[in-house]
């Protein structure tokens, strides 16, 4: 059963774009620094964001990253339309990629970005289907404490 | 001295202050009012940049030094100038002529602090080849990186270099080696940076990262300027005979930007200065995409620390200076290694605790609560024309909004919402 929504923001990201890559991740972290997140949540969840947000430049066309902020939870969503991933199981092994040698020499492709969002996340679920494209949700939980001091 | 004003290294003078609202927009981390009519500084957000200092153009904004009287107060005085000391008085002048300068003066002793600069540099080549913690590890000599990283980046204060900045390391050597040499007690010696850095003074009164500061003051380039001018003008010619002093480019090196990562042929390192530009490589470190860096040297101030709030030089000229200092000196090494080894072990270098993150305040300390003012902010910005005119007395709109949820303004002090 879940709990009402208290705080919500979409994210819009375009494939291609790498000039702009990693701006939703910096945007969603610091709203997070405002509401008062635990600090290493929040490097944890940016960390994930910005791997996500990433991915999606590279492989797919556009994309949205959502964001739900729940009195228990924060759930990241990012879904894109795009080439999608045939064998998710492989895709999730550390080292693997397709990236081309363009995307490489660009710094990226060292095939950690999903295994370093299922390591960051409390919860980490993914699903895809060839040539539509990529869901992306993790979860992090908040504690019960909700009160800073 | 009231507790704000220790805490913090600027005042606004009121009487100065016209309003003009300069200060508020270069502000990074939007901590100045102008409301109503004079600036007014948030000190829970001041991280003592320098920005404000810089920009304001009435001189109303200005920085907390050490007073003579204070100064006065110690038996024995010390000056240990910053490197960017050399960068001031014309490509003529060499170092030595400004030490004994600055001697003239009022000081009993001068000590170069290019020459632990250069140790520094040193042991922190040392620290990267020995310790394999988390990349990249940032340069701990800018005190006000440091806040930024505690206010802004706090995850990122466990990659802050373990180890002193040059001043510290200076005075804390200096302490001990006169009042053993000459006999003289500890709280009889006094000394005093003549420093660029706007900061400096808040890193003394309130040090992070030791029990108490071992400087026990510090005075700007341009408080000391007209005076060791006057001397080197009547003095030039004798000046001139005392040839070179014991530093190399490397340690003088340290007063531009780069001059950190310089002397680090082994390792993968970065420079970057510039309040904004910082912010910039921080937000891509917290990412977690600049691990290939193995050392980011980030100094607040453009070009570093010759172009510090406190100095007297145009920058560029300064830097062109400190260039050709650079050359001449070259970048013989003129530490003995193994007196860095001692003091290693001695752990003259070392901080006694690390940077403790210390986060801006959320909008509320109840979660539940900081996220309906964080949708509140919102709906009042959108009403809001989104000029950032500056008008209310908030920095822009979205701050104004901000301030209106926190019943710090009201929305009628928006002149557009004025029915
Ligand atoms: N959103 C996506 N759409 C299509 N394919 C994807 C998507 N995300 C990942 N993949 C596929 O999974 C592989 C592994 O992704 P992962 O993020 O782990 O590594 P990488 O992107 O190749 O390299 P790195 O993230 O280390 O820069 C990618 O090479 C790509 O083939
Ligand atoms: S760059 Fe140098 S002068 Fe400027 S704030 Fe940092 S330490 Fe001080
Ligand atoms: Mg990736």
């Amino acid at each position: 059963m879940d709990s009402e929504v208290v705080f919500k923001q979409e994210f819009e990201i375009n494939g291609g774009d790498f000039v702009n890559a990693g701006e939703s991740a910096s945007k969603l972290k610091n709203i997070l620094k405002e509401i008062g997140i635990d600090t290493d949540i929040i490097r944890r969840l940016a960390i994930a964001a910005y791997e996500a947000e990433v991915n999606v430049v590279t492989y797919a066309r556009h994309g949205i990253m959502r964001i739900l902020i729940y009195p228990e939870k924060i759930l990241l969503t990012v879904e894109d339309e795009g080439q999608g991933i045939k064998d998710i199981d492989l895709a999730m092994q550390p080292g693997y990629s397709t990236a081309t040698d363009e995307i490489r020499e660009m710094g990226f492709g060292a095939g950690l970005g999903l295994p370093n969002m299922k390591k960051n996340a409390d919860i980490f679920n993914i699903s895809s289907t060839v040539d539509k494209g990529t869901k992306l949700e993790i979860t992090m939980n908040l504690n019960d404490k909700n009160v800073r001091d | 001295m009231s507790e704000t004003k220790l805490l913090h290294s600027v005042r606004v003078n009121k009487d100065k202050c016209i309003g003009c609202g300069k200060c508020m927009r270069a502000c990074p981390t939007k901590a100045m009012r102008v409301r109503p009519q004079k600036a007014s500084i948030n000190y829970e957000r001041c991280i003592d940049c320098g920005e404000c200092l810089r920009v304001c153009p009435n001189d109303a904004i200005e920085p907390i030094t050490t007073s003579s009287a204070d100064i006065n107060k110690f038996k024995y005085k010390v000056a240990i100038p910053s490197p960017v000391i050399h960068s001031q008085f014309g490509p003529q002048i060499m170092p030595n002529g400004i030490l004994s300068a600055l001697k003239e003066i009022g000081f009993d002793y001068v000590y170069d602090e290019a020459l632990i600069c250069e140790m520094q540099n040193m042991v922190i080549e040392e620290y990267l080849d020995k310790n394999k913690s988390p990349r990249p590890i940032i340069s701990s000599t800018c005190p006000v990186v440091a806040r930024l990283i505690q206010r802004l980046f706090p995850s990122l204060c466990n990659l802050i270099l373990p180890i002193e900045p040059p001043f510290e390391i200076a005075a804390k050597i200096l302490k001990k080696e006169i009042s053993e040499k000459q006999n003289i007690p500890k709280e009889e010696i006094g000394i005093i940076e003549i420093t660029p850095c706007a900061a400096k003074m808040v890193s003394i009164s309130h040090p992070e990262t030791l029990e108490k500061s071992h400087l026990d003051g510090a005075i700007s380039i341009k408080d000391v300027y007209n005076k060791v001018m006057i001397i080197l003008k009547k003095e030039e010619q004798s000046l001139m005979l005392q040839g070179q002093s014991p530093i190399s480019g490397i340690g003088i090196g340290r007063a531009i930007a780069g001059g950190e990562i310089r002397g680090l042929k082994y390792h993968q390192s970065v420079s970057v200065s510039g309040v904004y530009d910082t912010i910039k490589i921080l937000e891509g470190v917290e990412s977690g995409k600049l691990h290939d860096i193995e050392y980011l040297e980030c100094l607040i101030c453009p070009d570093g620390c010759i172009g510090g709030p406190l100095t007297v030089e145009n920058r560029f000229i300064a830097k062109s200076n400190i260039l050709k200092l650079t050359r001449i000196y070259g970048n013989k090494k003129r530490v003995d290694s193994n007196r860095v080894k001692r003091l290693y072990k001695e752990d003259f270098f070392s901080f006694e605790s690390g940077v403790k993150p210390k986060p801006f305040k959320p909008l509320d300390k109840d979660r539940i609560l900081a996220i309906k003012k964080m949708n509140l902010k919102r709906e009042i910005f959108e009403k809001l024309p989104k000029r950032d005119c500056g008008i209310c007395g908030a920095p822009d709109c979205i701050t104004f909004a901000e301030d209106v949820v926190q019943g710090k303004a009201k929305l009628e002090d928006c002149i557009f919402m004025k029915k």
